[in-house]
């Protein structure tokens, strides 16, 4: 029975090395408490652009949280609960940070509030008519003095190839292309870069994404290079101006950054609203979930996009063209074009 | 090195016993199959720093035989598994599904006490694929699983009887001693990884430090009629901490399936069974 012996210490050994390092959750509780220092810790651990911000305007992380440790209380409603965490998230000026529960979804939403909205859908119907046409999520139209113009609302479905080689071999008798991409969103980065595609003949270097590699505020991967490819379909040989605006967000803001390094390509318009943090989700213990940037994307010269790209144009509605019924933009995206 | 030696004597094993002409020991092999349900606790910081709940379906499929390794001595044991969970965070707002394939393959040296009582012990190759999916995360919404070590099988095996009526009872465990695992890193989104193909630190070495797991069952065989059925109990803690992220699949099972004995007949000469028994 000595081989009986060995085999049942053997089991205990590994056994008891197993049960003695359970890989388990390191919150528990539910207390408002509790889910104040979990959704502190997530964006303290996962969130990547603590240390930017400090640089740009200062934010301390670790300020943040002895501010708002005053306000929780261990009788506060879920309601007063999700105001302090909202405001405390919104401290990180990021509209990729968004906290979701029954009650309602923070927002921050001065990356564009607190701009001119330059755009109007009543007025560019007035260049779309009637005739326009919508093929895959793209509406396009000849204008008048013979430029093209699609308008791409959302990359947050896809494109097909198929749709952008008819678009694109439709509007080829133009004499140059507005690709409007104002209060586009943004969506799926590879259907942006699958438009972007189109219009270069040659791989180019688009710029850089890194990622966090532990929970540290300078944990991060070496940034990678990030190139835009050519389409094997239809591509645009002639002038593009790609017009956008605050509102043109997150995988827009990355198109704008795809297109800015193209040579045929002008970016007219406002200042792009940024969110270039490739969002990632997690949650707390009462089940709210927590929406935050994790994998900063820079421009080829490695500069941070997260506040916006600016145009080589800038130019913002005016006021009187609005009252005639005009788009600044569209306008003078088609004399930059017709030159 | 163990590695290999592992995956060598299990094609060995194979090997050796299809090359007899006879029907010798290596020729009777016990299959069976279970189908089981239980309680299946998943964790992944990939996707969520909190534990998730739920229910959990698992499919276990068993063949042993004798090799003709070392004497005829040491069994040859497959196990394909596949476990299949459903689970909610504890607060019931969100849903993860998990799934993973296991095979393992491992060969025992028997050492019998008695008629009744054998132990059985030795290495084993353990591969394991499938993923983790939560529901409502975005660019994060889900963990693919793959890793492959080699550890070591023990089993028990005792045969008696309740007034006439035959039963065996079988406690296995198995540990993964040794391995690989995919992971991606830290932050990294399968955006980078798959899109973009960017490299990384995606293979991480493990044992037991980072990879605490076993798997454990006991089982029942008993005779009902002409069939052999089997009920059983498997507790699977599958554990992993590599790249600072923390994931585990709890599940415990309870199962029930049928045990078939037969004897396999192979080769050119055995294109069927003699033609004075076979009905083909």
């Amino acid at each position: 029975m000595n081989d009986m012996k060995q085999f049942s210490f053997i089991l205990l050994l590994f056994f008891g090395a197993v049960l003695a390092s359970c890989i388990r959750e390191d919150i528990s509780g539910n207390s408002p408490e509790d889910n104040f220092e979990s959704l502190w810790k997530i964006i303290d651990e996962q969130y990547c652009f603590l240390d930017y911000k400090n640089q740009e305007y200062g934010l301390d992380w670790n300020e943040v949280h002895a501010r708002y440790a005053r306000r929780i209380t261990p009788s506060m409603g879920s309601e007063a609960l999700f105001e302090v965490l909202s405001e405390m998230v919104n401290e990180l000026k990021d509209g990729h940070v968004n906290l979701s529960s029954s009650l309602a979804t923070s927002q921050y939403r001065a990356w564009f509030d607190a701009y001119p909205h330059n755009f109007s859908d009543s007025i560019q119907s007035n260049y779309l008519g009637k005739d326009y046409i919508i093929s895959s999520g793209l509406t396009y139209q000849i204008l008048e003095n013979n430029i093209g113009y699609i308008y791409c609302e959302s990359f947050s479905s896809g494109i097909g190839d198929g749709n952008l080689d008819q678009t694109l071999n439709k509007l080829s008798v133009c004499d140059g292309l507005i690709v409007d991409v104002r209060d586009n969103g943004g969506g799926a980065l590879t259907t942006a870069q699958k438009l972007a595609a189109r219009f270069t003949n040659e791989k180019v270097l688009t710029g850089y994404i890194s990622h966090k590699t532990g929970p540290g505020h300078n944990d991060f991967s070496t940034p990678q290079p990030v190139y835009l490819e050519p389409s094997d379909g239809i591509r645009w040989q002639k002038k593009v101006v790609v017009l956008t605006n605050r509102r043109s967000y997150s995988a827009t803001n990355d198109f704008v950054n795809a297109m800015k390094q193209l040579p045929l390509v002008t970016i007219m318009g406002d200042k792009t609203g940024g969110g270039s943090g490739l969002p990632f989700s997690s949650e707390i213990p009462n089940g709210w979930s927590i929406r935050f940037s994790a994998s900063p994307m820079f421009d080829p010269e490695m500069n941070q996009l997260e506040f916006g790209i600016d145009p080589d144009v800038k130019i913002d509605m005016k006021s009187e063209d609005m009252q005639n019924g005009k788009d600044t933009m569209i306008e003078a995206a088609c004399l930059l074009l017709k030159k | 090195m163990f590695f290999f030696i592992a995956i060598f004597c299990c094609l060995w094993a194979s090997h050796a016993s299809a090359q007899e002409d006879s029907l010798p020991a290596t020729r009777y092999v016990m299959r069976s199959t279970m189908v089981g349900v239980g309680k299946a606790n998943v964790f992944d910081t990939y996707l969520s720093p909190l534990e998730y709940e739920g229910t959990d379906f698992r499919l276990l499929h068993e063949s042993m035989r004798m090799t003709r390794i070392m004497g005829g001595r040491v069994s040859v044991q497959n196990l394909v598994q596949a476990d299949f969970a459903y689970a909610e965070n504890p607060a019931r707002t969100g849903e993860m599904y998990a799934g993973l394939i296991n095979w393992s393959c491992a060969l025992h040296y028997q050492f019998h006490f008695g008629e009744r009582l054998k132990l059985l012990f030795g290495p084993m190759l353990d591969l394991n694929g499938g993923f983790v999916y939560n529901v409502r995360n975005s660019n994060n919404p889900a963990q693919g699983k793959a890793y492959a070590s080699v550890g070591a099988s023990g089993m028990l095996v005792y045969k008696f009887k309740i007034a006439r009526y035959p039963m065996t009872v079988r406690y296995q465990a198995s540990l993964p001693l040794l391995g690989a695992m995919f992971s991606p890193e830290y932050g990294e989104s399968y955006y980078e990884i798959f899109s973009l193909g960017n490299d990384g630190k995606h293979v991480s070495f493990t044992s037991l430090h980072n990879n605490p797991s076993f798997r454990q069952m006991l089982t029942v065989d008993f005779p009902v009629r002409k069939v052999v059925m089997r009920v059983g109990y498997v507790c699977d803690i599958q554990q992993a901490k590599v790249n600072r992220l923390k994931s585990h699949l709890y599940s415990h099972d309870f199962m029930i399936g049928f045990v078939k004995n037969f004897c396999l007949l192979k080769g050119k000469r055995k294109v069927s069974m003699p033609d004075n028994i076979t009905p083909y």
